[in-house]
């Protein structure tokens, strides 16, 4: 399952869509908008067909690389407030070092190479002039 | 024997026209996220970004930074363009700790 979406990541619906019976392990990863000093929200922008083809490598990537069984990913489009995902990967494998392994893997890639931006869309009170800054942020 | 008199007419230098996509701050700075442009036949990948940095000189500050792609993947400035080539100039994607 690939999918990137405006509305809110069902995290359930995610794991089942990798859940299979010769799967002893399921690794999900969440990657969640942390409220750092006056951050209220993430505006994510996305090139939504080459992301889309980017997430279909990283799953083909994935299965050959760390024999995982299945992988999906689904990442927000626009605003994202604090505390909710912007991005979920799931994968299952026969045991947990791969799941894990390709999780973590597969999460690097997507901040290395899929082309997606994300602002600082909106600011509290003690920033009250919202300033747009892009691809200068060095944390998530 | 008719001689054909008339001939096709000449092709022009602008020859090709490829789809260009700009993303975030790159998008801002043309005020546009997606551009017709023409090239002329042949043309590199770089000789549109050097257009594109003709237009919109903000652009050029960021020229060593851009990332390439074409029709979704990928590109380095030597790839040769083609007649609706979808062309992707954007900076460099967010990244973030591990």
């Amino acid at each position: 399952m690939i999918a990137i979406q405006r509305s809110r990541i069902d995290v359930a619906s995610v794991v089942d869509g990798v859940r299979r019976d010769d799967a002893g392990a399921v690794v999900v990863f969440l990657g969640s908008v942390r409220a750092d000093a006056g951050v209220r929200a993430l505006e994510y922008e996305v090139y939504v067909p080459m992301a889309e083809k980017a997430f279909a490598a990283l799953v083909e990537g994935a299965k050959s690389k760390f024999e995982v069984l299945e992988m999906s990913i689904v990442h927000r489009v626009g605003r994202v407030p604090v505390g909710e995902d912007s991005v979920v990967i799931a994968c299952s494998a026969a045991h947990r070092g791969a799941a894990f392994a390709a999780c973590s893997w597969a999460m690097d890639e997507v901040k290395r190479i899929v082309p997606i931006w994300k602002t600082e869309s909106e600011r509290g009170p003690d920033r009250p002039w919202p300033r747009r800054r892009l691809g200068t942020r060095k944390k998530d | 024997m008719r001689q054909r008199l008339i001939r096709p007419a000449a092709i022009g230098t602008e020859a090709m026209r490829v789809r260009v996509r700009l993303f975030a701050t790159y998008r801002e700075i043309a005020g546009e996220g997606a551009l017709p442009w023409n090239l002329p036949d042949g043309a590199r990948l770089r000789q549109l970004v050097d257009a594109l940095l003709g237009t919109y000189p903000r652009l050029a500050a960021h020229a060593d930074t851009m990332l390439l792609a074409v029709n979704l993947n990928y590109a380095s400035p030597d790839v040769v363009l083609h007649d609706g080539d979808e062309v992707a100039v954007m900076p460099p994607v967010s990244g973030g700790r591990t």
